[in-house]
């Protein structure tokens, strides 16, 4: 009997132990909004989750698409300036593009729209427009062009409106909300330049964000820095991201709206950084192309200027890595030959 | 007072045989266990248009392998390692693909967003202090 409960207790330590592997995380890797996107959760009804965070951005697709002409933003591009019920999601939308415009001196400008096609950024048909042509579409450029009420929007004839600099954002947001709808408390989700950590890694230290190298845009496993992130929102603008050169010279596609042409701010990247209050995703994908724009003593005064609460990793062209100080303490410097800044 | 234990209490050759057996299972457990948390190979898992078309277990390869996909109107050449995988060529527009360059870890992707194709490295994850998430 004694030699049978052995026995016994053996197996149940043997089923134990082949418990004590972790949990394989559910993870679901889609195309949508022109990018690619991963959602990963390690905990919760996580199937459910990913799955439904995969749905959510591509309804968030069908709605704020510029390329889907049954797209709401689409159906405003097309209205000839005539007022369009976009619906109460998309009129938030474009509040909250009009509040940031606002905020950033004109930095950040959803209706660069047409300026964007000219250089061929939308269509994948690169050329250099001349600086006439864009001086003509400029005048169509700013948000002082865009009719919201209510429900309803309009667009001033010759402008148009694309929300690519933002609607990844807003989808962040709308995917760390199902996340904690499922019960997935820990896990993340890659949305192209944008991420949202929720938790913490399993091993319960942070999640390890690493910032691409912009000056190895080609090497994946090159990096200007890493992030330890609990709870956050982190965003990556880059001129790295989308470019093309003609005559030797490289066109990226962040666009300055005062000149219509790619901003040239002595950065190469801007990577925003926030807690995961809900919206702050939204803020982070509107802040990082903006400071781009500004480049780095604007993006600074702005941020010391505490209208939004977020700290900043800037990639410069000379070589520095220039991180507030809220970050002292999660950013490692990677990348071979940047020197490493803090600023206060 | 010294109690002898009765002499069906004292532990016979059997008992020394089941505690053997235990401790031998409970050693040969953790080496699995060690073996498959950090010398699990990597699996090229391949997506075409959201749907799986091939999984391949690289650590199974013995020498390079290319595969030639064909989607949304392009082909892209694909280069299979033992150690992790590459876009070698292809004809879409973007060519974000193959600037991609070798992957190597899990969790890493090359993505042809023309083709809406996916190359996904899967498995073996190492704490070895590599990102868990890359932005950019």
């Amino acid at each position: 009997m004694r030699r049978f409960t052995g026995c016994f207790l053996a197996a149940l330590l043997l089923l134990g132990l082949t418990a004590c592997g972790a949990k394989e995380p559910e993870s679901l890797q889609v195309i949508a909004m022109d990018t690619s996107m991963t959602f990963t959760a390690y905990d919760g009804e996580g199937e459910e989750a990913v799955s439904a965070a995969g749905q959510e951005v591509r309804r968030l697709e069908r709605l704020l698409s510029k390329t889907d002409k049954e797209s709401m933003v689409s159906r405003l591009n097309t209205a000839g300036g005539e007022r369009v019920a976009v619906g109460e999601e998309v009129c938030s939308l474009l509040k909250a593009a009009e509040t940031y415009s606002r905020a950033t001196d004109d930095t950040f400008d959803i209706t660069l729209s047409p300026v964007s096609s000219a250089w061929g950024f939308t269509t994948d048909s690169f050329r250099v427009p001349e600086r006439a042509e864009l001086d003509a579409l400029l005048k169509n450029v700013g948000m002082g062009h865009v009719s919201i009420q209510g429900d309803t929007a309009s667009l001033d004839a010759g402008t148009q409106i694309d929300l690519g600099a933002i609607a990844k954002g807003y989808a962040s947001d709308c995917v760390a909300e199902i996340f904690r709808e499922n019960g997935v408390a820990n896990g993340w989700a890659a949305l192209g330049g944008n991420v949202v950590a929720l938790g913490s890694r399993p091993d319960g230290s942070p999640w390890r964000v690493g910032i691409q190298d912009p000056q190895k845009a080609d090497d994946p496993n090159a990096f200007a820095g890493m992030l330890q992130l609990k709870d956050a929102y982190a965003v990556t603008s880059g001129s790295y991201q989308r470019f093309f050169e003609e005559n030797g010279k490289r066109y990226h596609h962040i666009l300055d709206p005062a000149t219509g042409a790619p901003a040239e701010s002595g950065l190469l990247s801007v990577t925003v950084v926030a807690d995961d209050t809900a919206g702050n995703g939204t803020m982070c994908d509107a802040l990082s192309t903006a400071l781009f724009v500004m480049g780095e003593e604007r993006a600074l005064n702005f941020w010391r200027s505490g209208a939004y609460d977020f700290q900043l990793v800037l990639v410069t062209q000379d070589g520095r890595v220039v991180i507030t100080d809220g970050l002292a303490d999660t950013f490692t410097s990677e990348g071979d030959g940047y020197v490493c800044e803090t600023v206060s | 007072m010294s109690v002898k234990p009765s002499p069906k209490l004292r532990p016979s050759g059997y008992d020394a045989l089941v505690a053997l057996a235990v401790v031998a299972l409970a050693a040969a457990l953790g080496f699995w266990m060690w073996r498959g948390g950090t010398q699990q190979g990597l699996t090229a898992v391949i997506l075409v248009d959201g749907e799986r078309v091939e999984q391949v277990a690289l650590r199974e390869l013995d020498h390079p392998e290319e595969r030639t996909l064909t989607a949304g109107g392009y082909t892209l050449h694909l280069r299979l390692f033992p150690d992790g995988a590459e876009m070698e060529s292809a004809d879409c527009p973007t060519q974000d693909c193959v600037h991609t360059g070798r992957i190597t870890r899990s969790g890493q992707s090359i993505v042809c967003l023309p083709g809406r194709v996916i190359v996904r490295l899967e498995g073996a994850a190492v704490n070895d202090g590599g990102p868990d998430i890359v932005i950019g």
